[in-house]
C-alpha cells in the first residue's frame, strides 16, 4: 500500500513540475537608429534560437506587434511610440523580458 | 633506534573519524562521507615519543564484508599493508551498529585500540557508557574521546603507544552457534599450511571463506599450497549449512555479529529514565510514518526542485554574462573570423569553449542543488528518506539510497545523469549499486527536454500537457523494470549488502558546513567535467566537420560570396566612399559592426552607449559612418551591409549543414539507417542522435541545424513537418523513447566508468542502453503501424505496457528472496525507525 502511495505521489510531483530547460535563454536588443530594433535570441549552449516566439507588448501588456525568430536567430521590429517590452518566449518561464526602456542607440 | 608506526583509522561513516584524524596530526581536514572523498587515501603524521606515527585515514564503513569500492580499500589496506595498530573509532551515542565494524577489525585480529568518539553525544542523550566493562568485553584498550573538541587526545596517543608495545591480540570470538563446527573444520585445514597460518588470522579467513567472499578465495589462491582441497570444503560446508540451516551462511554469519554487538551494547550502555524517547524519535514518528512519511518526502522534493531546478535556472541565466564574456573573451584572442568560413584554430577554439560554457552554465543549479543535498545530509533527513524508500525499491533490485541519484539524475524532469551518477558512490550494495548507475542516465535530465519539446509542439500539439506527463513518467516505468531485469540476470552474482543506516538524530545544519561540502562537490564535477568535456569536444569537432567541403562546393560558395561583395562594392561606388571603401573593406566592416554590438551588449543606459559610439567613431570613422548610418552615404550603405551580413549568415549555414551532412558522423548516420528505419529514423535523425551522445544538448541544436536551413523565417518545428512530409505523431513517439533511453553523452558515460571502476561496465551501459532504445522505438514503430495505432493511442497503450511489467517485474522475487525468506534485514532501522 505504501509503495503504491509513494509511487502516486511521486507521479503527483511529476505533474506539478514545471517544465525545466537544458539552457538559459538569451536575448540582447538594439536600436537600429532608423526606427526599428533588432533583438537577437540564442541559447547559452550555442543553440539556435530561430523559430522562437517574439512579443512586443505596449504598457498595458497588449501584444503590439507578434512573430519569430528568424533563420540567424533575430528579430526585427518597427520601434514603438510609446514605452514598450520586448518578450522572448521559448516557453513557459523560460523567457527574457527586456524593457525598450533599457534598449538603447 | 628511532622507528616508525603505521597506524590506521577505521570507521563507519559520520562516527567523526576524520575529526578523530585532524586532533591526532592536526591536519586541516574536512568532514564528509560524501561520493568518493573519503575513498582517497588520506595520510597524517604525528610522533609518539621518538618514533614517528604515519596515521592512514580509511574509508568510512559499515561493516567489511560486502564489496563496496571503500570496503574493499578498507579491507586490503589492513590485511597487506600491516598497520601495526587499528584505531577504531566508534560512535558512543550509536554504540550497537559501530560495534558491528569493531567486531569485524577484532575478527580480523590486528591490534585495535577503540575511540569512543562523541562521548557528549551520548551524555547528552541521556546515555551512559561502561567503559571499563567493554573493556573487558572486547578485551581492547577503549578510551572515550570528544574529537571536535580534543578531548582524549592524549589518552588515544597513550592507549597506542602500549597496544605497539604489547603486540599481542587476544581475538575476540563470536560464537556462530551451528556454523562453529564448520568454521573449525575449515580453519584446520588452513592451518595445516605453514605460510597461511603465520601470515593470516586463520579464524577469520575461514569464515571470509564459508561467507563465500571472492577476495578472501583470491587470497586464498595466492597463499595456499593446496587451495582446491579447501575450496571444495567450503562448497560442500555452504551445502552443508544451507540445507541443515535452512538459511544462507552470509545472513548467518551477519546476524551473529549483529546479536554480539546488541548483546555487549546492552551490557554497556546506560539510558537514563525518561531519556528513552529524545526528540528526534518524537520528530522520526511522523517524518518516517507509514503515509505521512511519503508526503513529507515529496514535499521536500518539490522543495529541493523548486530551488535547485527553477531558482537555479534563473540564477544560471543571471550568471550568464560571465561565460558569455569568456566566449567573447576568448573570440577575440583566436584569429580573426572570415567571411564565409573561418581559420580552423578559430572554429575549434569556439567550439571548445562554448561545450565548456555550455557546462559552466549549470553550476549555479549544481550548487544549490549541492547545497540542498548536504542540508539534507546534514540534518539527518537522507537516511530517513532512504528508509522510506526502500522497501518500494528493493522490489526492483535497487536500495533506499538509490533515491539520490535518481533525484539527481531527473526521476521528474529537469536533472542531470552526472551527479546523479556521482551520488551511487554512497550505495553500500554493490548490485544495487551498479543497477542504479546503469538506470540513472535513463532519467530525463534536462539536456533531453528540448528535443522533447520540440516534437510535442510538432506532432502532439493539441495534447502537449499530456504529452510531457508520459514521457516524464514513462522513464521511471522503464527504468525500475530494467533495474529489476538487470539484478535478475548480469547482477545476480554481486554482493548485496543489508540496508543498514545510521539514524542520527536531527540537527540544524550548519550554513558553513553546507555551503563548503556543496562548493567542493561543484569543484570536484567541475574538475572531472571540464577536462573531459575539453577532449571531447576536440574528438566531435573533428567528426562533424571533417573531411569537409569538396574543390567544387568550396569554389561555389567562393562565388556566392564574390557576388554579394560585389554587389555592395556597386552601392558604395555610388556614393561618396567610393575609392574609399574598396573590396578588402567589407569583411572589415561587417566585422566592426559586430564589435559594436557585442561592445553594446547589456549596456541599457543612452549616455554609456553614447561613449561606446564614440570610441567606435575614433577608431574608424569611415567604417562607423556605415555602420551607425551617419549621414545619406552611410544610410544608403548601412542598407545594403544588411543585406550581405544575411548573404553571410546564410552562406554559413549552409556550409555548416553540408559539411555536417558529408562529415564522418554523417557518413554513419546514413550507414546505420537500413536498421534504424524500422525504429521511424531516417539518417538526418540518426545524425542527430549520434551528435546527442556527445552532449545531449545537440540534439535540439542539431535538429534545428537540418531542419533550419531554408530562409523562409519558419520555426524548425514546422520546417521539420515539411520536411519529413511522411513523419508522424508515430515517429515522434519512437524517436522520444529512443532519446529517453538512449545511452548518457559522454561525460556521463565517463563518469559511469569511474563510479563502476571499470570500462567494460561502461561499454555495456552505452550497449544496453541504445539497443533498449533501439529495441523499445522499433516496438513501438513497427508495433504502432501494424496496429494502425496513432501516435496518442500508441503513446498510451506502451504506457499501460510500462506499468503492467512494472507490477509483474515487482513481484518476481530475487535470488535471495526465493531461496531464503527468511528473515528480514532491516533490523536495526526498524529499532530506530518505526
Amino acid at each position: 500500500m505504501k509503495k503504491l502511495l509513494v509511487l502516486g505521489l511521486l507521479s503527483g510531483l511529476l505533474v506539478l513540475s514545471v517544465q525545466a530547460y537544458a539552457h538559459s535563454p538569451l536575448m540582447s536588443c538594439f536600436d537600429n537608429g532608423d526606427g526599428t530594433v533588432t533583438c537577437e535570441g540564442g541559447f547559452s549552449d550555442g543553440s539556435s534560437a530561430a523559430g522562437v516566439s517574439m512579443i512586443v507588448k505596449g504598457p498595458d501588456g497588449n501584444a503590439l506587434m507578434e512573430g519569430k525568430m528568424n533563420q540567424d536567430s533575430e528579430y526585427t521590429f518597427d520601434k514603438p511610440e510609446g514605452a514598450y517590452t520586448v518578450v522572448f518566449d521559448a516557453g513557459e518561464g523560460h523567457g527574457v523580458v527586456i524593457d525598450g526602456a533599457n534598449i538603447v542607440e | 633506534m628511532s622507528s616508525s608506526l603505521l597506524v590506521a583509522l577505521a570507521g563507519q561513516p559520520n562516527c567523526g573519524k576524520s575529526t578523530v584524524f585532524n586532533m591526532l596530526t592536526g591536519a586541516r581536514q574536512h568532514v564528509a562521507n560524501y561520493p568518493g572523498v573519503t575513498v582517497e587515501k588520506k595520510t597524517g603524521f604525528f610522533s609518539l615519543g621518538d618514533m614517528r606515527v604515519e596515521l592512514v585515514d580509511l574509508p568510512g564503513t559499515y561493516s567489511l564484508t560486502s564489496y563496496s569500492l571503500e570496503e574493499r580499500v578498507a579491507r586490503d589496506f589492513l590485511l597487506n599493508d600491516n598497520p601495526g595498530v587499528v584505531i577504531d573509532v566508534a560512535d558512543a551515542s550509536n554504540l550497537k551498529r559501530n560495534l558491528y565494524l569493531t567486531i569485524q577489525l577484532l575478527e580480523m585480529e590486528v591490534p585495535t585500540v577503540v575511540a569512543l568518539n562523541m562521548m557528549d553525544v551520548a551524555t547528552r542523550r541521556g546515555q551512559s557508557v561502561d567503559i571499563a566493562k567493554l573493556e573487558q568485553l572486547l578485551s581492547v584498550p577503549v578510551v572515550p574521546t570528544v574529537a571536535k573538541k580534543g578531548e582524549g587526545k592524549e589518552a588515544v596517543r597513550i592507549a597506542v603507544e602500549h597496544a605497539h608495545a604489547e603486540k599481542t591480540v587476544a581475538p575476540f570470538v563470536v560464537d556462530y552457534g551451528p556454523l562453529e563446527s564448520r568454521i573449525d573444520e575449515i580453519s584446520a585445514m588452513l592451518a595445516g599450511d605453514p605460510t597461511l597460518g603465520a601470515q593470516y588470522p586463520v579464524r577469520w579467513l575461514a569464515v571470509k571463506l564459508l561467507e563465500n567472499d571472492h577476495e578472501a578465495e583470491v587470497l586464498l589462491r595466492r597463499v595456499h599450497s593446496a587451495p582446491q582441497g579447501v575450496l571444495d570444503a567450503v562448497v560442500l560446508a555452504r551445502a552443508g549449512f544451507l540445507e541443515g540451516e535452512g538459511r544462507d551462511i552470509e545472513r548467518h554469519i551477519a546476524y551473529a555479529r549483529h546479536a554480539a554487538a546488541g548483546r555487549i551494547a546492552r551490557e554497556v550502555v546506560a539510558v537514563e529514565e525518561g531519556r528513552g524517547r529524545s526528540l528526534s524519535d518524537r520528530a522520526d514518528r511522523f517524518i518516517c510514518h507509514r503515509f505521512l512519511g511519503p508526503v513529507i518526502l515529496v514535499l521536500i522534493l518539490l522543495a529541493l526542485y523548486q530551488v535547485s531546478i527553477v531558482f537555479g535556472g534563473w540564477l544560471a541565466a543571471e550568471v550568464w554574462p560571465l561565460w558569455g564574456g569568456i566566449e567573447t573573451f576568448v573570440s577575440d584572442m583566436l584569429p580573426a573570423a572570415g567571411f564565409a568560413e573561418d581559420p580552423l584554430v578559430r572554429s575549434l577554439g569556439e567550439w571548445v569553449v562554448k561545450s565548456m560554457t555550455a557546462i559552466l552554465n549549470y553550476l549555479p543549479i549544481f550548487l544549490l542543488l549541492f547545497a540542498f543535498i548536504a542540508a539534507m545530509e546534514d540534518s539527518g533527513y537522507m537516511p530517513r528518506m532512504a528508509f522510506i524508500l526502500d522497501r518500494l525499491f528493493r522490489r526492483f533490485g535497487l536500495h533506499g539510497q538509490s533515491t539520490l541519484p535518481m533525484i539527481l539524475g531527473g526521476v521528474y524532469v529537469g536533472g542531470c545523469a552526472i551527479p546523479g551518477v556521482m551520488a551511487t558512490k554512497a550505495i553500500p550494495d554493490e548490485r544495487a549499486r551498479l543497477a542504479t548507475i546503469l538506470i540513472v542516465p535513463m532519467m530525463n535530465c534536462l539536456a533531453k527536454v528540448p528535443l522533447y519539446l520540440i516534437l510535442i509542439d510538432a506532432y502532439f500539439p493539441q495534447m502537449g500537457g499530456l504529452a510531457m506527463f508520459f514521457i516524464a513518467t514513462v522513464t521511471l516505468f522503464m527504468a525500475l523494470p530494467v533495474a529489476k531485469a538487470l539484478s535478475l540476470t548480469i547482477l545476480r552474482k554481486k554482493e548485496q549488502a543489508p540496508f543498514i543506516m545510521e539514524m542520527p538524530p536531527y540537527h540544524v545544519p550548519t550554513m558553513g558546513g553546507v555551503a563548503r561540502r556543496s562548493i567542493e562537490r561543484t569543484w570536484l564535477f567541475v574538475k572531472k567535467i571540464i577536462t573531459v568535456v575539453a577532449a571531447v569536444a576536440v574528438v566531435i569537432f573533428v567528426l562533424i566537420n571533417f573531411p569537409g567541403l569538396s574543390d567544387t562546393r568550396r569554389a561555389h560558395y567562393a562565388a556566392e560570396e564574390k557576388a554579394a561583395i560585389d554587389a555592395f562594392m556597386v552601392e558604395v561606388d555610388k556614393t561618396e566612399y567610393k575609392g574609399v571603401i574598396t573590396h578588402d573593406d567589407v569583411l572589415g566592416i561587417i566585422l566592426f559592426d559586430e564589435a559594436l554590438r557585442q561592445a553594446k551588449v547589456g549596456v541599457t543606459d543612452q549616455a554609456v552607449s553614447d561613449t561606446i559610439n564614440e570610441r567606435f567613431d575614433t577608431a574608424n570613422p569611415v567604417y562607423s559612418a556605415v555602420v551607425r548610418r551617419q549621414g545619406d552615404s552611410g544610410r544608403t550603405l548601412n542598407r545594403e551591409l544588411r543585406k550581405v551580413v544575411s548573404v553571410r549568415k546564410q552562406l554559413r549555414r549552409e556550409m555548416r549543414t553540408e559539411r555536417f551532412e558529408g562529415s564522418f558522423l554523417g557518413v554513419v548516420g546514413r550507414a546505420i539507417e537500413p536498421v534504424t528505419q524500422y525504429a521511424g529514423f531516417n539518417w538526418r535523425i540518426n545524425i542527430a542522435l549520434l551528435s546527442a551522445f556527445a552532449a545531449k544538448e545537440n540534439s535540439a541544436a542539431t535538429l534545428g541545424a537540418i531542419y533550419g536551413i531554408d530562409g523562409s523565417g519558419q520555426s524548425v518545428e514546422e520546417s521539420m513537418k515539411q520536411e519529413e512530409a511522411g513523419f508522424t505523431p508515430l515517429h515522434a513517439l519512437a524517436l522520444m523513447l529512443f532519446m529517453a533511453l538512449y545511452p548518457p553523452c559522454i561525460p556521463t558515460s565517463i563518469m559511469v566508468r569511474h563510479q563502476s571502476n571499470s570500462t567494460k561496465w561502461m561499454m555495456f551501459s552505452i550497449g544496453y542502453q541504445s539497443l533498449l532504445g533501439l529495441l523499445v522505438a522499433t516496438l513501438v514503430f513497427t508495433g504502432g503501424s501494424m496496429l494502425a495505432l496513432s501516435g496518442f493511442q500508441a503513446m498510451w497503450a506502451f504506457y499501460a505496457l510500462c506499468v503492467a511489467v512494472t507490477v509483474v517485474m515487482a513481484m518476481i522475487p530475487s535470488r535471495e528472496e526465493a531461496r531464503a525468506a527468511s528473515e528480514d534485514g532491516k533490523e536495526p532501522c526498524k529499532e530506530n525507525c518505526s
